[in-house]
Formats: C-alpha cells, structure tokens, sequence
C-alpha cells in the first residue's frame, strides 16, 4: 500500500486536535503515515506528529507563519508530487476547506469532503460522509486515481497516545511562487460578552425549535431556576435571538458543562461537536429522529413548550421541598 | 411613484380627513406605544413625506383592530393608511426578519409557521374526520377552515380538536380540505404584503369553489373575516363557528351534560366582535354551560380591549416597556372573580394565557377557547 | 462592481423526517418543500448590497431544472439583474467539481468583479464548490466569508473568514475573486410577492452542456470526483434513556433524576 500523507493542521501557536486524530486514523488503515508540516518555528510540533506518523515532513519557513490556503496548496501539490502517496488526508476545518478543493482541481486527484468514515479497497479508499445535515450516510465511489484526497471530519478517529517516532525530515520550502494576491492580515478573536458559556457548570441550549425569540422567557425561566445560562445553536444566533458569543459548536464555543439540556435543538454535527462532552446530556425534542437523542444521556420527545414549563414547576417543587 | 403616492391620498380618502382625533382617542395601543394614527392621516397627505413615515417603527404597533374605524365620524378607515405605510416596506424588503420569515413561509408552505405542508393535518392524526374530495358528487354540509394556528401550534391545536369532537357530538356532515389547506391571508394583508394577499385571494377561492359543500365554518375569526369580507368571488357562504355551534344548541342538536361550576367571562375577538358584529351567539354558548356563571367584562361588546395578537403582532414585537394590554385584561377578570376567561379566537387564546403566565395568575384563571369548554361540558 | 451570485434550490429537511427513495440514492422529496439554500441566500443579499453600495450588475446563475426558477426569481426580485440556468440531463449525478466546471464555463460570457456562492449546502454539504471554482477560473477564493469590505474602488476586498471557535481570519485579495459566504454575514432582505411577479417578466438564458461547450466527460458523474453509491440511514449509537408519559409525568422523571444527579 502506499504512504498516506496527512497535513498537520495548526493555529495561533497550537496543534488543532484534528491532526493527531488524523495520524491516529491513518496508521489503522495500513501504510507508512507522513506527516506534513508547515510551519515557522513549530518543532515541537513535529515532535508531536512524530509520535503518531512513520516520518514527518517539516517545511520551516516564514511563508507558513500563518495560514494561507494558496502557499499549503502549492507546498501540498509539490510534496504529492515528489512523495506519490496514494492517500491525502486534510482536516475537514475551516482551512482545509479553503484549501483542499483547489488543491484537488490543480492535481487532478479526486476529492471527497468531510468524510465520517474511511474502508479501504486496496489502495482505493471508499469513503463515507452525510447528506442532508447528518439525515442520511452517503458511501461514495472515487473515480480511480494514482492518488485520493480526503478532508476528514473532526472527531472521526480517536487520537491515540503517541506509540511511534517517526524520523523528521527538515525539508527545504518547495514553494517559490508570488502569492502576494491574497494575504494574510490578522486575526480577530470573537467578542466576549457578559457570560463565558465555556465556563457554566450548567447550560441551556436552545435550538431552532424555539421559533422566534419572544419564546425565549419560558428557556431563561428554567435556566435562571437552574442556574444555568443560556447556550445556543447556529440557527439562533444567526436569528439574532441570542448574542454570537451563546453559539456552542463549531464556528462556536466547546463547553463542558456538568448538565447540558438540549431544547428544541436537533443535534446537527457542528452543534454537538460543542457540546458532546458535557458529563450529562438531556434533550427535549418532538422529532424522535431527531439526532441529539443519539447522543443525549435521556431524552423526552416532546413539545417543548408543553414540556420546559412542566420542567420549570418540578423543579420549583424540588427546590422548595 | 408619483402617480402611486397621489393614489395613496385617493386610496385612504386622506382628504376626507376632518382631524377630529377619535380615531387616537379611541385607540387601545395609543395607551402604551407612540402610535397617533390621526397623525398620519395628516402627515401622509404629503407625498414627499410618505417614505419617512413608512419608517415610523410605531406604524408596526397597529394590531388593526378596526375601533379607530368603527369611531371616525367621516367612515374612513385609518389603520388601511397605516398597511399602506407598511406595504411601501414590504416592496422595499425592509421588513424585521420574523415578518419575513413568516410571510416566505406562507408563499412556500401555505401557512407563517415555517412548518411544512406535510405536518398540517398532525393535530388530527388521531382523529377519524372526512378528507374532502373536491368536484365530489354527494354535497357535505359543512367545510372546516382551520386556521394555520390551529392547525400547528400545538397549544392552539386542541381548539381544533375540541371543534371535531363538538361537531361530532352534535352529528353535523362535516369534512376538512387536509394538507391543500392554505392560510388564508389575513394577517398577509395587514403587514402591508397586498401581492401575495392576492395570490391567496384567488388560489383559496379557486380551491374552495372547487368543492361541493353548503357552507364554510372557520375557526379563527381572522379567517372568516377575510374568507366573508375580502376574497373575490367565494361561492360558499361562510360561518364563524360561533354561528353554526349556536344554532345547533338552540335546534337541540348539541346537549351539555357536565357541569362546570366556574365564573367565566367573555374576552371578545375585535375581528368577531367589532368588526363582524358577532356579540350574542358565543354569549348565547357559554350560558348554556350546565352549572356556569357568566359575567361579561366592563369593557364588552363594542368597547372590548383588543389583546394585540392581530395585525401581523404576532410576528413584530412591540418595544413599549408598558404593560400589554392582554395583561390589563387579567387583571380585569381576575377584579371581577373570574375563573375562566374564555375566547373564540386563537390569537386572544395565546395572548391572554401568556398574560396569566406573566402576571403569576395561570394557576388559579384560565383562558380557554369557548371550543374546549364545550367539548368538555359534553 | 460586477458580480454573479450563484444559488440553488435545495429541499428544506431541518424540521422533516428525510425517506430513501427505491433507488437508494436518492430521497422521497414529495412531502418536503423547497426553497433557496440558506448561505446562497445571504450570498444573495451580500451581492445586491454591494450592488447597492457600488453600482454595477448582478448575474443571477443556477444549475438546475425549470423549478429553480422560483429561486431565481426571488434573487431577481431582490435586485438581480440577469440570470442564467443551466439545464441538462447531462448535469445529473454532478458532485462539486462538476458544478464547478459548468459555473466557471457559465461566468466566461459574463462581465464581473466578484463570483458569489453559498459556502455549503444544505443537502450535500460538500463545501467545494467556491475554492474548486476560484481555482478552476485562476482567480483568488475564499471561503466561508463572514464579513466583506471592498477596497481601492473595487480592485482589492478584505475578507472575514470564520474559523472555529468564532476566530475570524482577516484576508485581502486581489480582484476578480470568488467568496463562498457563510451565513450570519447580512440580514436578507425580503422579496415581494409583487416584486416575484415582475422579476417573472425578466428573461432566465437556459444554457445546455453543450451551449457552455463542456464535453460529456466534464459532466455528471464524469465530471465529478466521486458518485454517489448509496444512502444509509446514520448509525445511531447508544440511543438516549427516553422518558415516557405526558408533559407532566415525563418532566417530573426528569426533575427526578436531575435531583439525583446533584444538578438541583
């Protein structure tokens, strides 16, 4: 089998999570795994990726400072060329999506996004991902090719303890071309309201079951009994019903809080990556379909709006009691 | 836009206008929002000024409950100035999000709730009722118009099923048009949207003529006032279910057998009431609920306080700090010692029992619709 | 300030059970509406307020049968100003290469600044198409844009892309470009119904395969990456504790074992 060659993926100073799930994932489906690393200054990085990878390619230069979909496009088209791996795996994460598409039409190697799951066929990986927001599961054929790239949803594969030591190989910057079009300026950290969600020991969430946001009273009457605060999905903070920094998910915060109550929310990939490691999930949702009960600890299927005020009177007996 | 903006002055009879004030004076939001509606029959006189008013927030705060009409001494209409200011939004797109989203719905689906047309007719998935077939040969007696409130929200919902069981206990011939039920329009109208009104006009008349019944019963007085008032070309005469529950108590069709030993008062429906002049027969209903007392409201009739479900509020939310006016109506009922507040109209059902929520009183007053008293004083 | 805004009519399936048809690649779509995929929709609206802003024109393109029209419409209503469908059966089985490949053959006859598309879509969700089609025209991308300025009359933009965790990566490019655009960057505007009539009486060009000169092997599954072999329903994992009863008995269950828990 061929190597694999999977792009480490890091930001502002640390290793993102996906790269050592990558690695991890790589080594079980057979062939040698190299890493890619793209970098200024990030040995430890690559120390890190050794860990888990048969050999780390480590291209240190200021180019890769930050990222730049355009330079890790071209170092990638140069590294594939020179290595022939028969397998590409790219996180499936805001960069790698700015990236990996491009990367797919400039080498002419086929692409599958955001894949869940990878079998191998000899050399021909089958991938699956999902349709319709995670309703369905779609197994697809590659067109045959000498090399198969793939963008990998975060959290498809545990990351394992490091079990390897891979052997780094400094590698001389491929990339000599003028990328001046698109550049790089800063980043803009996200604004910090009243509450810090990924602090709550309790939270909240409300989803788009909610329907419009003068509903919101009866969700805070609970949470304030609770003493939780309010989290939300995408759909409602792209409603403006609830402030950007409540979003829990992937464009969002990652909480951990000890109760995580789900309301009217239907557990979306991108939400539950947020929240998934809450120590106590409740949902309370009327679609019995819906996929947060595949996550959540217990669950009603119900209206919520029959359920919540009941909810609220309980736990107002309990507390007087 | 000239020739459209001399049209709005000729449309709203502007002219006509003698500046007495009842129309303010008798306003029941004038109390609680910045909304002067005499002003604008004034202000819009000036064409040039017609964009700056369409941008008044306060023209939002009009729940068209038609007392400013029913007082002007010159039979104007100004809340239609006030539509017509919001419709000049409307072609803009300038409109909030939830009154977008609900009007988009209603171009897709047939209903403001943002529900599919597939889950139109869960609220009677357990209930064995006639799916009329349209051109049928054999005429049923009665079509059921359920109102897209009715029909997904699942508080208002039960209003819906208590109607079936009700006409069912009285054996009416009745029948329910299913998922090509659409809205009807009414509350389309007055958040200013008149093209897609139309379209409602003509695609529900053209569905409803199409089948073979003796009359239309709607359930939400909204819908009957629009159904009866202003389609074009409705073959069907149309019934506010008040009307045929009614005469089916008064030709011993429907008998209440359950006593309901509670105060109960009557919250009535601008759209019934003022607008319909529909005042004796849910009266002539609750008292004929073995073991109730009744007791109207000081301000009853003619001079009800609107609740602000209407209009399209159900869609824009008012920026007034001061104390909504379904509130001030618990607090009249809860004055007089009523225990029920009953109404026949689901905007009122939802306003006034998120009243007694807010007001800590639900334990101890309900509001229910006269359809589920009924239903349970079978 | 030209620009295209690409959109497409997807089924709308967050709030509906979603049914495999026979064929297994496909879904029973009869009991779904449909309507314009939601991050098209705020590419849509970015489009006309820049148009707004800045002047210049707005090609409205979709691929798909004469029922994406409906959607055309509507971003025709808005303040588009021409539009273009491509309609082949040829287009069938087409993954985000291959709608990339007949986006970028449509936009060659179009004059423009800046190529909008959704960032993703609601049934797919492939995520490809803005970057495959930025490097398939040879111009600079972007994807999911969450903020936009347009700089040095129009030759530069400036642009918010939203990474994880709500970081925005700040990014300027030359123009011409494309920007896949994630939702949340604008409120969209409404269209009326009145204005839906009107945008009727603008004409939609309907170009095929072969208008756009695309071979067959550029095409379909062809043309794609990967095809579609088969839908499964997900694999649930350990499914929820469901508690049963009425509102009040199954919230009283679960204030119990909230209690329990120590989270009272």
């Amino acid at each position: 089998m061929k190597d694999i060659l999977v792009l480490m993926e890091h930001r502002q100073g640390a290793m993102r999570d996906v790269s050592l799930e990558m690695l991890s994932g790589a080594a079980k489906l057979g062939g040698t795994v190299v890493a890619v690393l793209l970098g200024k200054d990030v040995d430890a990085f690559a120390d890190k990726a050794a860990g888990l990878a048969d050999k780390v390619i480590y291209v240190n230069d200021a180019m890769f400072e930050n990222y730049n979909s355009r330079a890790y496009q071209k170092a990638l088209e140069a590294l594939i060329a020179e290595n022939g791996p028969g397998l590409v795996l790219i996180g499936n994460t805001a960069q790698g999506v700015d990236m990996a598409p491009a990367l797919a039409v400039s080498t002419g190697f086929p692409l599958v996004t955001d894949v869940t799951a990878i079998e191998m066929d000899g050399d021909k990986p089958k991938p699956t991902r999902t349709f319709y927001g995670g309703k369905l599961n779609a197994h697809m054929n590659m067109k045959d090719a000498d090399t198969y790239i793939l963008t990998i949803r975060e959290a498809t594969f545990p990351a394992d303890d490091p079990s390897k030591s891979g052997e780094i190989v400094k590698t001389d910057n491929p990339v000599s071309d003028d990328l001046s079009y698109r550049q790089f300026v800063e980043y803009v950290e996200p604004e910090v309201g009243d509450v810090d969600i990924t602090q709550s020991s309790l939270l909240v969430g409300v989803g788009r079951g909610i329907r419009e946001d003068k509903n919101l009273p009866i969700v805070e009457e609970l949470a304030k009994l609770l003493g939780a605060d309010l989290a939300a999905s995408r759909a409602v903070v792209d409603a403006g019903w609830l402030p950007s920094d409540r979003q829990v998910g992937i464009s969002g915060k990652t909480v951990k809080p000890k109760l995580y109550l789900a309301v009217g929310i239907s557990g979306a990939f991108q939400h539950v990556t947020g929240m998934k490691g809450a120590d106590v999930i409740v949902a309370i949702n009327k679609d019995p379909d819906a996929p947060i009960f595949g996550i959540a600890d217990y669950g009603i299927v119900d209206d919520l709006f029959k359920v919540v005020p009941k909810l609220t009177e309980k736990v107002k007996e309990l507390k007087g009691a | 836009m000239c020739a459209e903006e001399l049209d709005f002055i000729e449309k709203y009879d502007l002219l006509g206008c003698i500046q007495c004030g009842r129309c303010t004076g008798g306003c029941p939001v004038a109390t609680r929002t910045p909304l002067r509606v005499r002003g604008f029959m004034y202000d819009g006189l000036n064409e040039e000024r017609l964009e700056e008013l369409s941008e008044k927030p306060e023209i939002w705060d009009c729940t068209t409950c038609f007392t400013c009409a029913a007082r002007c001494p010159k039979g104007l209409e100004p809340l239609e100035v006030l539509i017509g200011l919001r419709s000049l939004l409307i072609e803009e797109g300038k409109v909030q999000p939830t009154v977008r989203d609900a009007l988009e719905s209603i171009f897709k689906d047939g209903n403001p709730w943002g529900s599919p047309r597939s889950k139109r007719m869960d609220w009677a998935a357990d209930l064995d009722v006639k799916i009329l077939e349209p051109e049928d040969e054999e005429k049923t007696d009665v079509m059921l118009y359920i109102c897209c409130t009715d029909a997904y929200d699942p508080r208002v919902m039960k209003v819906a099923q208590a109607l079936v069981k009700v006409l069912k206990a009285a054996n009416v011939d009745f029948g329910l048009i299913g998922e090509e039920e659409s809205c009807c329009g009414s509350e389309v109208r007055r958040l200013g949207e008149e093209g897609l009104f139309e379209m409602c006009d003509e695609e529900n008349v053209e569905m409803m003529n199409s089948y073979n019944v003796g009359s239309i019963v709607a359930i939400s007085p909204h819908c009957y006032n629009t159904l009866k008032k202003e389609y074009h070309g409705l073959k069907h005469p149309v019934l506010h279910y008040t009307e045929l529950v009614a005469q089916l108590l008064e030709d011993g069709k429907l008998t209440l057998n359950t006593e309901m030993k509670k105060l109960i008062t009557y919250h009535d429906p601008c759209f019934l009431g003022k607008q319909n002049d529909i005042y004796d027969e849910p009266r002539y209903i609750l008292t004929r609920i073995p073991g109730a007392e009744y007791k109207d409201f000081d301000r009853c009739r003619e001079r009800s306080l609107c609740c602000e479900g209407g209009g399209g509020k159900m869609w824009v939310e008012t920026e007034s700090k001061e104390e909504r006016l379904a509130e001030i109506r618990v607090d009249d009922a809860k004055e007089m010692g009523a225990e029920v507040i009953a109404v026949a109209c689901p905007f009122c059902l939802l306003t006034l029992e998120d009243a007694t929520k807010v007001k800590g009183v639900d334990e101890e007053m309900r509001v229910a619709d006269i359809l589920e008293l009924l239903a349970e004083a079978l | 300030m030209n620009m295209v805004v690409c959109v497409k009519r997807v089924p709308d399936t967050s709030e509906s059970e979603v049914h495999i048809d026979g064929s297994g690649k496909g879904i029973d779509t009869s009991r779904l509406s449909f309507g314009i995929n939601e991050c098209d929709n705020y590419a849509v609206e970015e489009a006309i307020q820049k148009k707004e802003a800045l002047g210049g024109n707005v090609t409205v393109i979709s691929l798909g049968d004469k029922q994406s029209d409906e959607v055309i419409r509507m971003a025709l209503a808005k303040g588009g100003d021409d539009a273009i469908r491509l309609e082949d059966e040829a287009f069938a089985g087409s993954d985000a290469v291959a709608v990339a490949k007949a986006l970028a053959a449509a936009v060659k006859d179009v004059e423009w600044d800046i190529v909008f598309t959704g960032a993703l879509t609601d049934d797919d969700g492939y995520a490809a198409v803005p970057v495959a089609l930025g490097e398939i025209l040879g111009v600079p991308f972007a994807t999911y844009v969450k903020k936009l300025e347009v700089m040095d009359d129009g030759k530069k933009v400036k642009v918010g892309r939203e990474l994880e965790g709500g970081l925005m990566e700040m990014v300027e490019m030359t123009t011409p470009c494309v920007l896949g655009i994630q939702t949340g960057i604008n409120e969209p505007r409404y269209a009326s119904f009145k204005g839906i009539k009107q945008a009727a009486r603008k004409e939609i060009t309907i170009k095929s395969a072969s208008d756009l000169g695309l071979d067959a092997s550029d095409c379909g599954e062809a043309g794609s990456w990967a095809a579609l072999e088969q839908f499964t329903p997900p694999v649930v994992g350990e499914m929820a504790e469901i508690l049963e009863g009425e509102p009040d008995e199954t919230a009283g269950k679960l204030a119990g074992i909230l209690k329990e828990k120590g989270l009272v």
